[in-house]
């Protein structure tokens, strides 16, 4: 019963979707406000609906109801309950709903906003967010309902990968997921705008450009939280592989990065507004090809939990959407006429226009090798791998570009630059850069590549950190003590200062990123118990083996004893397990993470004698990359702190001059 | 200690012996026969796991694939050899960068082309924007809100005239 009231609450929230697209288009074109209500109301109702078939679909799971296809393919008796929440997304049909619900979520805040701020936006907005919602429904309730039933019940459920099994797995991908599907809110405001005809009006920078950041912020906590759980279990010891499906997660978030910096310049200076307007489409279209190799793209993978047509699918609804979105922008490109001027080529607009073809020219690269497979395969009958040493070799040297322009963009004034003015900013961020470089050449070990990098990197603190230092005594001149001003400093200009901070929580990543790429140390060590090994100055003993034998899975511990130096850290226990039901192994890395360097030992065989081949790295400097994240938030959320309105009330008035009777 | 110039250049200099600290381990220690394993493991696909390749995968065959790369170095094969010898039993696909050769060698062309390009966008877009004359404000005032740019000067000015100017020097601001 209940399962099929959810199945019935699919059908209508299907209707109530199709309901808001017409009603809403319909309700601008016969200049209807009731209509356009009504087609709101209809958008909302979908919430409640979406909810009411997710909890039957976890009713069903809860209660194992494996006449539900859907469970009976993804939990078993034996999985925990708790798992029930990665169930829910394990599958196809599962993940369906679990984007559509997240985003007819986020639609309703945001239809919510933009019905107010930008009323003439508004219609069209919903219309576009109703129509994703549409489709994401069509297929559920048309191809793969998650709440269908099966003819003849089986006695148990397949059970869930084991691969999933993991707590990274309850946050990383509904993450991911949701930060693909958002990307979906600034297109249709952009888009919305451009429809209205307000697209060259600034309007809607301000909204596009909140949950642009909103949107960003999400697939950036993705792309971390999944590599810290491929570093924390998939037991090679690294964190990144350039696979397809990181590479499609990585495409809409380097076109992202993209949008919320070109957003900037159309909300200051009242130009790009064309190009932020090709961003956005760049940006929906990448998040949609995310979309489409997770859900069984082409591309062999190491995510390939769900294999299906589906993505084809997703592929198809990717052209409509791409195609109608160009034949809109050409349609109202007059619309979109530049505001301001740009006066020089040297100038912030400028170092902006380079910043985002820099992130496209890395987005379509990163799409060429993830693509190249099936193009091989078509173009010449032989099927060519493109990893992780092709995309190393052509991004890097992208991305550490980017880094130079961190440095250097936020120091250039906008509007006009004269070379003398720009060295005079860089003089410190250069200096700076100078000393590293020199550091490293004398003590540090000699890797050219690494040692220009954390020289960029160097560079671009020491910029942020002159800006934070003027602005400080600046201030402080004016008599704010230090820690005052610098806080003020902070909430003066948000969205400069935001940035700052997610800046520095970029150099963080890249410092982790260099550190672990350059200086890595790998062993593959064969070890009985009782053997004693060093690395570095870590010295370990391998103490033995313990069995452990569960219903669904085989574990075997090994025990370690760990100095460094001749301080003991403790007893490292890594493991490996495995699931005969699967054929599937997985490993748990042991990690012993300073700031300085993480100590990792995994197991990658047993053998019955008791001895084991373990693999023993040296990471520097991976911390940095997970302790990034939180700074990356708080900055996000500075950047979006909404900035006090300049309005007569906070003008202070001298009060000689306030009119009487105020 | 007080003064940010001083926090500032501390903060500079600590970290820049964390850097050094960080990258003290050369792994001189390591033998070169298990570096060579290692690097040749990481260009080396596994045919059976999906996008993983063999130093990554912990797929049995994988495991025997690592086994055989170590024999054969120990055996006195090079690199390219042992590679020839896993392309022969599982096709080109097996390796995991595209040969610079062939159809492969498109891989490689085309990256540098995108860049070029979007150089060239970037001078032409700036030529092109450098060269259109802004609308007049006043044609479109009536419907555009102001930018964040045009409120600051015009907040300023307002300011200065009262002689209110409170605002930090900063690079951001028109003066």
């Amino acid at each position: 019963m209940i399962v099929e009231s959810g199945q019935l609450a699919l059908v209508l929230a299907l209707l109530a979707t199709g309901y808001a697209v017409v009603a809403s288009v319909m309700g601008v074109a016969r200049r209807s406000p009731e209509l356009v209500m009504s087609g709101r109301y209809g958008f909302y109702s979908t919430v409640i609906l979406l909810l009411v078939a997710t909890a039957a679909l976890v009713y069903a799971f809860v209660t194992n109801d494996f006449s539900v296809r859907y469970v009976a393919e993804n939990s078993s008796l034996a999985m925990p309950k708790a798992y029930t929440w990665v169930a829910l997304y394990a599958g196809n049909a599962g993940s369906m709903l679990f984007l559509a619900i997240i985003f007819s979520a986020f639609a309703l805040v945001a239809v919510g906003t933009i019905r107010k701020r930008l009323p003439y936006t508004a219609p069209y907005a919903t219309a576009i967010m109703a129509m994703v919602l549409l489709f994401l429904l069509a297929v559920m309730v048309f191809l793969a309902n998650p709440l269908s039933r099966l003819d003849v019940v089986p006695l148990d459920g397949q059970g869930i990968n084991p691969l999933l099994v993991h707590f990274g797995m309850f946050i990383h991908p509904p993450v991911q997921m949701t930060g693909l599907i958002v990307v979906a809110i600034p297109f249709s405001i952009a888009m919305g705008a451009l429809l209205a005809g307000k697209g060259g009006n600034d309007e809607w920078v301000d909204l596009g450009r909140t949950w642009g950041m909103i949107a960003w912020l999400i697939l950036t906590l993705g792309l971390l939280l999944g590599s810290w759980w491929a570093y924390t279990i998939l037991g090679w010891g690294g964190y990144w592989a350039w696979d397809p499906v990181e590479n499609s997660a990585l495409m809409p978030w380097l076109a992202m990065t993209a949008f919320v910096h070109s957003i900037m310049v159309q909300k200051r200076r009242g130009m790009f507004r064309m190009w932020n307007m090709v961003i956005i489409i760049i940006g929906f279209t990448l998040a949609q090809l995310g979309m489409f190799i997770n859900r069984g793209g082409p591309v062999p993978s190491v995510h390939s939990f769900a294999q299906s047509a589906m993505g084809w699918i997703f592929l198809g609804f990717m052209a409509f959407t791409l195609v109608a979105s160009i034949a809109v922008f050409v349609w109202k490109v007059d619309t979109l006429k530049s505001r301001g001027r740009l006066e020089s080529m040297l100038s912030r607009e400028s170092a902006f226009l380079a910043q985002n073809l820099a992130f496209l020219a890395g987005a379509f690269v990163t799409l060429w090798g993830t693509v190249f497979p099936i193009f091989s395969e078509t173009a010449s009958d032989v099927t060519i791998t493109v990893g992780q040493p092709f995309f190393n070799l052509v991004n890097g040297p992208l991305l550490l570009f980017i880094v130079f322009l961190m440095g250097v963009g936020p120091l250039l004034p906008w509007r006009r630059a004269t070379i003398g003015s720009l060295i005079r900013a860089l003089r410190i961020p250069l200096a700076a850069a100078g000393v590293i470089g020199l550091i490293f050449m004398i003590v540090g070990p000699r890797q050219p590549v690494a040692t220009v990098a954390f020289m960029t990197c160097a560079m671009v603190l020491a910029g942020i950190g002159q800006e934070w230092v003027r602005g400080t005594q600046s201030r402080h001149r004016k008599g704010e003590n230090y820690a005052k001003a610098f806080m003020m400093l902070l909430s003066a200009n948000r969205p400069r200062y935001g940035g700052y901070v997610v800046h520095i929580s970029i150099i963080m990543l890249a410092a982790g990123a260099i550190g672990s790429s350059f200086y890595s140390v790998q062993r593959d060590l064969v070890m009985s118990p009782g053997d004693t090994e060093t690395i570095g100055e870590y010295t370990f003993t391998y103490t033995g083996t313990t069995h452990q034998s569960h219903p669904d899975r085989e574990e075997d511990y090994a025990q370690f004893e760990v100095y460094s130096g001749d301080t003991y850290l403790g007893e490292m226990e890594p493991f490996r397990a495995v699931y005969p039901d699967f054929r599937v192994a997985s490993t748990r890395g042991a990690i012993h993470s300073t700031p300085i360097e993480d100590f990792y030992i995994v197991p990658s065989e047993f053998t019955d004698g008791g001895q084991a081949v373990f693999r023993v790295l040296i990471n520097p400097m991976v911390w940095w990359m997970w302790a990034s994240g939180p700074i990356m938030i708080l900055g996000t959320l500075l950047a979006l702190a909404p900035r006090r309105e300049p309005s007569p009330a906070t003008l202070r008035v001298p009060a000689g001059m306030r009119p009487a009777g105020v | 200690m007080k003064n940010p110039k001083t926090i500032l250049t501390v903060a500079l200099a600590a970290l820049a012996i964390l850097a050094l600290a960080c990258t003290s381990n050369t792994g001189d220690d390591i033998p070169e026969i298990e570096r060579k394993t290692h690097s040749l493991n990481k260009a080396i696909m596994c045919p059976v796991c999906p996008g993983e390749s063999i130093d990554q995968s912990q797929n049995p065959l994988a495991v025997s694939m690592r086994g055989i790369v170590a024999e054969k170095l120990a055996d006195g094969w090079t690199g390219d050899q042992i590679k020839d010898f896993f392309v022969e039993r599982y096709g080109p696909s097996v390796l995991l960068e595209p040969p610079r050769e062939g159809i492969g060698l498109a891989a490689w062309v085309l990256p540098p082309v995108a860049v070029v390009v979007a150089i060239f966008a970037v001078f032409v877009g700036l030529r092109w924007m450098r060269r259109t004359t802004a609308i007049p404000s006043a044609v479109t005032s009536e419907n555009t809100v102001m930018t964040l740019d045009e409120q600051e000067s015009y907040f300023r000015r307002i300011e200065v005239a009262l002689d209110l100017d409170d605002t930090p020097d900063g690079p951001s601001l028109p003066s």
